[in-house]
């Protein structure tokens, strides 16, 4: 039993932790550019870049499925390199990329649009260059939002299903995480299974909303400091 | 020195315009919506102009016949912001540090020191900016602009968040600083009492376009348009169209007054007979007249204002036709003739205070 829970538990980890980092970097840079780009396609990409997040995840699956599967673009182009993703472990990550990325990507993006232009312009006019303006001013002052977007994919990850099922099916030790693995547990009859994987959620999920609660506490009360005056 | 000759269209806004800063602070004067922002943002490489040229001490910043266009962060110009603009996750030191170089650290710490020391705020350096006043916030932002040692100076209405005591500390601060680093400093704002107390030289911006720059004297007493004479203060205004003219001296008939006004300008060479004009007179130039005489205009009193620095006097020329015009005057240091509300009473315009300009 111990091992029936451990192998989708460390499938889960591996695939939550690999979405966290690619969905962290995408987001991000999806959205500085939508935060300074005034182009007249930028409803339309906006929209695409969120859809994810309105789609049952079954369409977004089976739309992941067209395109990976063996006459699918993308799985024509990994089909010269000998290699296809649909149900092996990489697929879990795929999907779960796609389905918590609209979150990180609009998170982010409102946390760059806070971002005072003036006071990037400032530093341009310091003779920073973009490189170090992102760094230095951008990203500290958006990183609350950033933080936040991190932790609402990460749980997002965590609780992919149905594209994830779509695309990278049950397979028990391979690709079976822990959502799939207590669907199927129920299906076939193993409750205590399921309940132990259920129990496992609850505390990560409590945990890490937990964590950004107190975060977000943590650093509003050392903003509230007595302005003193001249 | 600073050279620009500049053109840019933003909707059916367009600027259009050429000035020079020579070691002096030139204070940009006009309503919002005026092009001044946008003039500043051209100059530090924040926008692009369509077309011209910008030139700092004869290094080229922008061409557009030679696509030459330097990044804000080439042209080693100091900008201070309307809202400050500090970095607010940073302290007063880093703030002030971020532009400084490829200078060593203990050359950084001195020249900040330096630089608190020269704006009064010398232990403020490990606050962030939430925990200071908005005028020491200001100080600041000062301090990080000139820290660089910029080549130029811009200010875009810095000191309008300001309260008044606050404000004049600072206006005389920058007039020292300006002293103390002898560069090119363009300082925008709205208020014509600030720009005149800090600058030799104004420049008013009308729509997109200097309607005047010359020096602050010229542009009070001497506006070149009705623009600039609304700008500067200049309340009375009356159309009309020249009768005659006789080496400097203009007659002016406006049709709701009773007479021709006779006007003394050193720039009559500019006008001719029968010339639509618009013709005006500061509030404190009018005086209260014994009697009728040349340029006294019969008047009834309707409303006398007392203010902190001034009384104002509200008058209309008491003519029978339908448009009345209302003069507004002021009556601190009319000694004599104090009018009283209701009463009539003469308005004289002196006529080497009067200001004519084409419509």
């Amino acid at each position: 039993m111990t091992e029936s829970f451990m192998a989708p538990l460390l499938i889960s980890l591996k695939t939550v932790l690999a979405t966290t980092v690619i969905t962290f970097f995408l987001g991000i840079s999806a959205a500085r550019w939508m935060a300074r780009y005034t182009g007249k396609f930028r409803n339309f990409i906006d929209g695409l870049f969120i859809l994810p997040v309105v789609l049952p995840p079954t369409v977004v699956g089976f739309g992941l499925l067209v395109l990976f599967g063996k006459n699918g673009p993308l799985g024509a182009l990994l089909n010269v390199f000998n290699t296809s993703i649909v149900f092996s472990w990489p697929a879990t990550v795929v999907a779960a990329v796609i389905m918590s990325f609209p979150l990180m990507y609009m998170t982010s993006r409102g946390g760059f649009e806070q971002v005072d232009i003036n006071i990037e312009n400032a530093a341009r006019t310091l003779g920073a260059s973009e490189w170090r303006i992102f760094w230095t001013v951008t990203m500290p002052l958006a990183w609350p939002a950033i933080v936040s977007g991190t932790i609402l994919a990460f749980a997002r990850a965590l609780g992919e299903f149905g594209a994830t099922l779509m695309l990278a099916g049950n397979i028990p030790g391979k690709t079976a995480t822990i959502p799939v693995a207590i669907y199927f547990n129920i299906q076939a009859g193993h409750m205590d299974q399921a309940l132990s994987l259920v129990l496992i959620v609850l505390v990560i999920s409590f945990a890490s909303l937990t964590a950004l609660a107190y975060w977000k506490g943590k650093t509003k009360r050392t903003t509230i400091i007595a302005p003193e005056t001249l | 020195m600073l050279e620009v000759e500049i053109k840019k269209a933003v909707g059916n806004f367009y600027l259009d315009l050429k000035l020079s800063v020579n070691r002096e602070i030139l204070s940009i004067l006009g309503p919002s919506g005026s092009g001044k922002t946008m003039t500043l943002l051209c100059i530090a490489g924040l926008m692009r102009p369509d077309t011209g040229y910008i030139k700092l001490n004869g290094k080229v910043l922008y061409d557009s016949k030679e696509k030459i266009f330097l990044s804000a962060r080439q042209r080693n110009i100091g900008f201070v912001f309307q809202n400050f603009a500090l970095f607010p996750h940073l302290t007063v030191n880093e703030n002030i540090a971020y532009g400084i170089k490829d200078q060593p650290k203990d050359i950084v710490t001195s020249k900040v020191q330096e630089l608190l020391k020269l704006m009064h705020i010398p232990s403020l350096g490990s606050r962030y900016p939430r925990e200071i006043s908005s005028g020491q916030q200001q100080r600041v932002a000062l301090a990080r602009a000139i820290a660089p040692s910029p080549d130029a100076l811009l200010l875009d209405e810095p000191f309008s968040a300001l309260d008044t005591p606050q404000r004049e500390r600072l206006e005389y601060e920058l007039v020292g600083i300006q002293e103390l680093y002898n560069k090119d400093f363009l300082f925008v704002t709205h208020d014509l009492t600030q720009g005149y107390k800090l600058s030799t030289r104004l420049a008013v911006f009308d729509a997109g376009r200097i309607a005047q720059c010359d020096y602050k004297k010229n542009v009070v007493n001497r506006p070149l348009s009705q623009a600039v004479a609304k700008l500067t203060g200049i309340k009375n205004l009356m159309e009309g169209y020249i009768t005659n003219i006789e080496g400097n001296n203009i007659h002016v008939l406006v049709p709701e007054l009773d007479k021709p006004l006779h006007i003394f300008s050193a720039n009559s060479g500019h006008f001719t007979v029968s010339d639509q004009v618009t013709i005006g007179i500061r509030p404190e130039y009018v005086q209260i007249a014994e009697n009728e005489g040349e340029n006294t205009i019969c008047c009834d009193a309707r409303q006398l204002i007392d203010g902190v620095s001034c009384v104002r006097g509200r008058f209309n020329a008491a003519s029978d036709t339908e448009r009345k015009y209302n003069f507004e005057v002021d009556l601190q240091g009319q000694v004599k003739n104090q009018p009283a509300e209701g009463c009539m009473c003469m308005l004289y315009f002196p006529p080497e205070k009067l200001v004519v300009f084409n419509r």
